[in-house]
């Protein structure tokens, strides 16, 4: 019944229409000559007019086209270039007619599923490297506050001994320096520093081992930025007069208050004004300022020292993050300041970073956002 | 749910919402209405039950029934494993008890994503939960089990016709390791296959989120 040609017309009709098989005709010369409605859907118009060996995806320039086509008893799999702009792989089947070739082509669904199967796979893979990756990140968190445990223990033990040290050593050195040699005098200085720059270090662990472990406690108050510069200046002056280095502390919009810790601030200001003096010489000078933007208070210290480079900046806020820099005066210091500042201004909800060329100078700022119910 | 939700959460409205977008392969629907499950309160474990391996059955039955094609439901089990990730935050800032569980698909099991469900509320509940992913080789969970010590091994299966390799797998387990615990489970024991498991020494089936709660209280959840 379906040789019927009303009926094989209607099926024809039917299947060149709608089924996604292209069919295209070509010449003796292997040229598309016409194309069904899907192909020229799927190619795009152009592909009629053009050799099918154009429009064949072979980098490597290895396939025999005209000898594919007249293999009429083989699929062949053969990538296209597409209209939407892909190549797409399609089964091609080459029939001879009188006038030339059909071309008779599908998407090579075996592709397509073996596709499918593998970005499933790789879904899962990757679903799975995640998980162990939380995994990880928890395990380590764990280890972390083991050894802020482990530090803060072995911290606390120390301080003490080291506290003795410092006080009886003192005693002697006020009491009986005058009767010690001068070279003895000096031997017990040596130990004296020694034990001043371990109970720092001590000091700083701590404080790291207590931030770290999430323990930092605020006490929030209100403050303007001049409340807080003023409970470091002194100190900071005295830090920075020691070594002859003179501080500038330039006058700040005073009328605007923002809740923080003012003390926890101070040391901020303290590790970052013995930072800059640190990295600067005799007769230079230390700024430090603060100003608002926006909704952000922002203060900045910037020293006339030899400036840090790209590399060292990446690293200048972790624990223990030494850069090339050598302290002017081969000064000691824990390593530990700069990522102190970090997490108190992190605990503020602030950020910290530093702008500096070598050779001229750093300005280290940190920010401060301003809560809802602290704008004016 | 077997907690006080937030007011004016409607679970069967979220729930719909969710499995219509998983018909759909639409993930951003499915991201959306998956954070309004986790930010309701409901618990973890009921996101988990309630909501994903609820619409993971209903999608298996669609497939099975012919009303949907494979490549939705491999997409739908996609988007659902992909969403897992974004309890993993909260997942594993829990405090650990020193317990651990080794959880595997068992070999010619391509559906993980229960084994990992699985892994997850071990983890929710104080536990390490070691996942090792689909199709994995016994010889490779008896390394795992051999390096780990845990208390656990949990099999899953999701398709009836890998329950034999749940036997084969539990029966090579206990004879490497006689005292741990073995668990077994998924939906692959959805109509029935328990008491063949369960005939194996210190072997039990459990089949909801639910029951595995249970054991893991039974058996030490938090220090």
């Amino acid at each position: 019944m379906f040789d019927r040609p009303d009926i094989a017309k209607a099926l024809q009709t039917y299947v060149l229409d709608t089924a996604p098989v292209m069919a295209l005709l070509l010449d003796a010369e292997d040229r598309v000559v016409d194309a069904n409605d899907h192909a020229r859907r799927v190619l795009g118009a152009g592909a009629v007019g053009r050799p099918l060996a154009e429009q064949i995806v072979d980098f490597h320039h290895t396939l025999d086209v005209p000898a594919i086509i007249r293999q009429g008893d083989t699929v062949h799999r053969l990538t296209l270039n597409t209209a939407a702009g892909r190549p797409e792989t399609f089964g091609f089947r080459f029939f001879s007619v009188s006038v030339g070739t059909l071309a008779l082509a599908s998407l090579d669904f075996q592709e397509q599923v073996e596709l499918r199967e593998q970005v499933l796979a790789l879904n899962r893979e990757l679903n799975n490297l995640t998980r162990q990756l939380y995994q990880a990140n928890a395990e380590l968190r764990e280890l972390n506050q083991l050894k802020n445990q482990f530090l803060g223990m072995a911290a606390h033990d120390l301080r003490k001994p080291i506290g003795l040290i410092m006080t009886y050593g003192g005693f002697v050195l006020d009491e009986a320096g005058a009767q010690l040699s001068g070279e003895h005098r000096e031997y017990l200085q040596t130990c004296l520093r020694a034990a001043r720059g371990m109970k720092q270090l001590i000091d700083d662990f701590l404080d790291l081992a207590v931030i770290e472990s999430g323990q930092l406690r605020l006490n929030l108050a209100s403050a303007t930025a001049r409340e807080i510069i003023a409970g470091a200046e002194p100190v900071a002056r005295l830090v920075a007069a020691k070594k002859g280095i003179t501080l500038l502390v330039e006058e700040v919009d005073d009328t605007r208050r923002l809740r923080v810790d003012a003390s926890k601030l101070q040391q901020v200001l303290l590790n970052l004004v013995g930072n800059a003096v640190e990295h600067s010489v005799s007769g230079q000078r230390v700024w430090l300022t603060s100003r608002w933007e926006g909704q952000n208070l922002v203060f900045a210290v910037r020293d006339e020292g030899p400036g840090i480079t790209p590399e060292d900046q990446s690293r200048l806020f972790t624990a223990f993050g030494r850069t090339g820099q050598r302290k002017t005066a081969g000064e000691r210091s824990t390593g530990l300041g700069l990522a102190i500042a970090r997490l108190v201004v992190e605990a503020h909800g602030g950020r910290i970073w530093v702008e500096s060329r070598p050779g001229h100078g750093a300005t280290f700022l940190f920010s401060l956002p301003t809560k809802e119910e602290e704008k004016p | 749910m077997n907690q006080p939700v937030k007011p004016g959460f409607a679970p069967e409205e979220v729930y719909r919402t969710y499995l219509r977008g998983l018909l759909a392969h639409d993930h951003q629907t499915c991201r959306a209405s998956f954070l309004q499950w986790l930010e309701a309160d409901a618990g973890l474990r009921s996101t988990y039950e309630d909501l994903v391996r609820r619409s993971l059955y209903e999608v298996g039955d669609l497939w099975e029934r012919g009303r949907i094609s494979v490549a939705t439901e491999h997409l739908a089990t996609a988007i659902s494993e992909s969403l897992l990730n974004l309890t993993y935050p909260r997942l594993f800032a829990q405090p650990r008890n020193g317990k651990s569980a080794v959880v595997t698909c068992v070999p010619n099991e391509y559906h993980q994503i229960g084994g990992k469900m699985v892994a997850d509320l071990f983890e929710l509940n104080g536990w390490r939960g070691y996942f090792l992913g689909a199709n994995c080789p016994v010889g490779d969970v008896i390394k795992l089990v051999a390096a780990k010590r845990p208390e656990v091994v949990a099999l899953s299966a999701a398709t009836s016709f890998n329950l034999a390799k749940v036997v084969s797998a539990a029966t090579e387990i206990r004879a490497a390791f006689p005292d741990v615990a073995i668990l077994v489970g998924g939906q692959a024991f959805r109509w029935g296959g328990r008491e063949r498991v369960e005939r194996l020494p210190g072997v039990r089936c459990l089949t909801s989120l639910g029951e595995l709660e249970a054991w893991i209280t039974e058996h030490g959840k938090h220090v």
